[in-house]
């Protein structure tokens, strides 16, 4: 025993220095959710614990410090396995955004797996769907009475991509504190390939030629908004990359 | 008359539109039998590196043995996502990949391994990877896989292959069996659940005498 004393004491001043670096996150308190898609639970209902998530989405900024310390990032380098051909297509060179304009905007044209090894990059992971849904969920601060969120998810739906992104912060806060969770980009989360649909996909005993068959599953038929979210993550790939779509990162409390 | 054949018309075509207005959209029910027809395609010759093995990362086998996916490289790769709990799909793609092991004739069995990756990252640690590799008679060319939940969904995304943990500890996935050349480039991939032995002999075939 007092042999292996030093030992440890050695093992434990060589773990590396751990970093708690929460800045720009806040603490999403855990509680349960009705997500869209029905988990097979008896009360529809998936909890989610507590975590931190980014208060905004990663910038052009942002993401051009990530590229700049790991060139396997770079646009003119990076593997086709990881992203595809329109990596990065709004920057004027590989370390060069171009246009001032898009430098506190949300840094798009990014396939999963750069948004992972950003967020591992930073001592962080991309949330998961639930996770992004329950703080997606969460009504707008300065929401006026009767004010629905899918009703205005479902007015920027409407609108075209501008041409000029906006910043980030530019859209609202929710009662998390958190930015811009709906209104600015799409984001990618985690585990978005559990999102499946098509043929073959029905609960077992359900009856494939019935209407609306695969709709049955959700919880609210109504929420076209929602709808829009799993369908277009569905449609993705994890190299793929998007004019419209973002991402943000997320933290265990408590971890290193 | 007329004025109730106009609205039975109209109610019709609603019901109609809002039948193509909500396609299937579920979480996918684990192992129900997939009625999707085989489908396979053979990528072509791809001009950057796209390899499987670049993929950094240790993982375990069924023997407690730590290895990088790289390891696997120089041979043909015979490569499927399972869990070891699952009752009904899981098994069938081990069965078509054992068929596909017996296809070949002698002189090729060397070159070509088989691997199964864990989706379940918690109960298919290596002893039951171990039991699993007993259980369903597989030999020494075939690698179980266990690795942690961040490395398996990496590796899901390359593959392409859907999964979601379901409460009950049971996954909902995709079933897709992939060959991989020496190189680890994904060159083929068997979807459905119809078992494609010939297809994928050919494919082997072809990919070791290159």
């Amino acid at each position: 025993m007092k042999a292996a004393f030093p030992f440890i004491l050695l093992t434990f001043m060589l773990q590396p220095a751990v970093r708690h670096d929460y800045a720009g996150m806040v603490k999403v308190p855990g509680g349960a959710f009705r997500p869209f898609l029905l988990p097979g639970t008896a009360s529809g209902k998936i909890s989610v614990h507590p975590f931190y998530l980014d208060i905004h989405a990663v910038t052009n900024g942002e993401f051009l410090q990530f590229v700049k310390a790991n060139p396997q990032w770079e646009r003119s380098g990076v593997s086709r396995t990881f992203a595809d051909s329109n990596y990065l297509r709004q920057w004027a060179g590989p370390l060069d955004i171009g246009d001032d304009r898009i430098i506190n905007s949300p840094v798009t044209n990014i396939s999963w797996f750069a948004a992972n090894a950003y967020c591992k990059w930073k001592g962080k992971r991309l949330p998961t769907m639930d996770e992004w849904e329950y703080a997606a969920g969460a009504a707008p601060v300065n929401a006026k009475e009767g004010q629905d969120l899918s009703r205005m998810i479902l007015e920027w739906y409407d609108h075209p991509n501008p041409v000029v992104l906006p910043a980030v912060l530019s859209t609202y806060r929710n009662r998390l504190g958190i930015y811009d969770m709906h209104g600015l980009v799409w984001e990618w989360v985690e585990d978005f390939n559990s999102v499946m649909m098509g043929s073959g996909t029905q609960g077992p005993g359900s009856n494939a030629f019935s209407c609306g068959a695969g709709s049955a599953g959700t919880a609210n038929k109504e929420d076209y908004a929602a709808y829009m979210r799993y369908a277009f993550r569905q449609s993705l790939q994890a190299t793929y990359t998007v004019g419209s779509l973002g991402f943000r990162c997320a933290k265990d409390v408590g971890s290193n | 008359m007329k004025n109730s054949i106009t609205t039975w018309g109209l109610i019709i075509s609603i019901m109609a539109l809002s039948c193509h207005s909500k396609p299937a959209l579920t979480r996918i029910a684990c192992c129900a039998k997939d009625d999707a027809g085989p489908t396979a395609s053979l990528t072509g010759s791809l001009t950057q590196n796209t390899s499987v093995y670049q993929f950094p990362g240790r993982w375990t086998d069924a023997h407690n043995r730590s290895l990088e996916l790289k390891e696997l490289k120089g041979k043909v790769q015979v490569v499927a996502m399972i869990f070891t709990h699952c009752g009904y799909a899981c098994p069938r793609i081990v069965q078509d990949m054992k068929a596909i092991q017996d296809s070949l004739p002698g002189a090729v069995k060397e070159d070509v391994g088989y691997v199964l990756v864990s989706f379940d990252t918690e109960r298919d640690d290596p002893a039951q990877l171990n039991r699993f590799t007993v259980q369903q008679g597989l030999d020494q060319r075939w690698v179980l896989l266990h690795g942690n939940p961040g490395q398996v969904r990496e590796l899901s995304m390359l593959l392409n292959v859907r999964y979601q943990k379901q409460m009950d500890g049971n996954f909902n996935h995709s079933n897709s069996i992939f060959i991989l050349d020496k190189k680890g480039e994904v060159r083929q991939s068997l979807d459905g659940l119809d078992p494609q032995t010939g297809i994928a002999v050919n494919t082997i075939h072809q990919l070791i005498n290159k």
